[in-house]
């Protein structure tokens, strides 16, 4: 279990918004490319397979946390001591829940 | 967008709206074609017999025979929106149908005895159109037929 818990899932803010772009650009692009191969073979099959393939392709590109959506970590203040930020921190967490 | 889970929940529904509007371009596409076209027919024999129907009752009803020519070409009325016409003309199969001498597929049968001298028998071909996405007309060819039928009633076998 340790072994599956150190695989990185996380993406930095930037990253996100990069992913989200980018699936959105390729599954569109092939969904216009498809409609307008379908549309010349007259083969509607063929739209929905291109389209497939450009969902299978976003799902490679962008679900995987790749190093690519890591570039810009958040710089975050570094962590006080003492216990009266411990509860203060400890309620905040709470509210955001 | 924050997980793994999240980011593929996010793009199979992005996915599948972008392929609702895929189909609804293709209906948009084929929804305003014509799908009447001409079919030429003709009447070869016809035939009109007075039997009973066991099937309904001891009553002798009218039984019409005919055989029938057939020419018309259906190739047009497929396009990337139908699948198929019905159970004997899928898409890609030869739709120029050019028969001769054909028998009906069903009885001719009246409830009476209408059919011995009718004078106004009309031949029609129509068909369904079955789309991937859209209406589904019933449409009849521009062409039809029209005869009559002997005033005399056929008793020899044929």
């Amino acid at each position: 279990m340790d072994f599956i818990n150190k695989i990185p899932t996380h993406m930095d803010f930037e990253g996100q918004a990069r992913a989200e772009k980018l699936s959105r650009i390729i599954i569109t692009l092939f969904g216009a490319v498809g409609l307008i191969w379908g549309y010349i073979i007259q083969q509607f099959s063929q739209t929905v397979y291109i389209l497939g393939a450009g969902f299978v392709l976003a799902a490679l590109l962008t679900i995987p946390p790749w190093p690519m959506y890591r570039r810009k970590p958040l710089s975050w203040q570094p962590a006080k001591n003492g216990n009266d930020n411990q509860v203060k921190e400890g309620s905040k967490k709470g509210k955001k829940k | 967008m924050h997980s793994v889970l999240q980011r593929g929940n996010s793009i199979l529904a992005y996915a599948l709206s972008v392929l609702a509007c895929l189909t609804f371009a293709c209906f948009v596409s084929t929804v305003f074609l014509n799908y009447v076209t001409d079919a030429k027919m003709n009447t070869v024999k016809v035939v009109v017999k007075n039997v009973p129907d066991y099937s309904a009752s001891r009553e002798k009803n009218d039984l019409g025979f005919l055989t029938f020519d057939l020419q018309t070409d259906l190739t047009h009325l497929f396009n990337w929106n139908v699948v198929l016409w019905d159970k004997i003309i899928i898409r890609g199969e030869k739709a120029v149908l050019d028969f001769k001498n054909m028998n009906t597929k069903y009885y001719f049968w009246d409830d009476g005895n209408g059919l011995k001298g009718n004078k106004n028998i009309t031949l029609t071909l129509s068909w369904n159109i079955i789309p991937n996405a859209g209406l589904l007309p019933n449409v009849i060819a521009s062409g039809s037929h029209s005869f009559k039928f002997p005033v005399e009633y056929t008793t020899s076998r044929m």
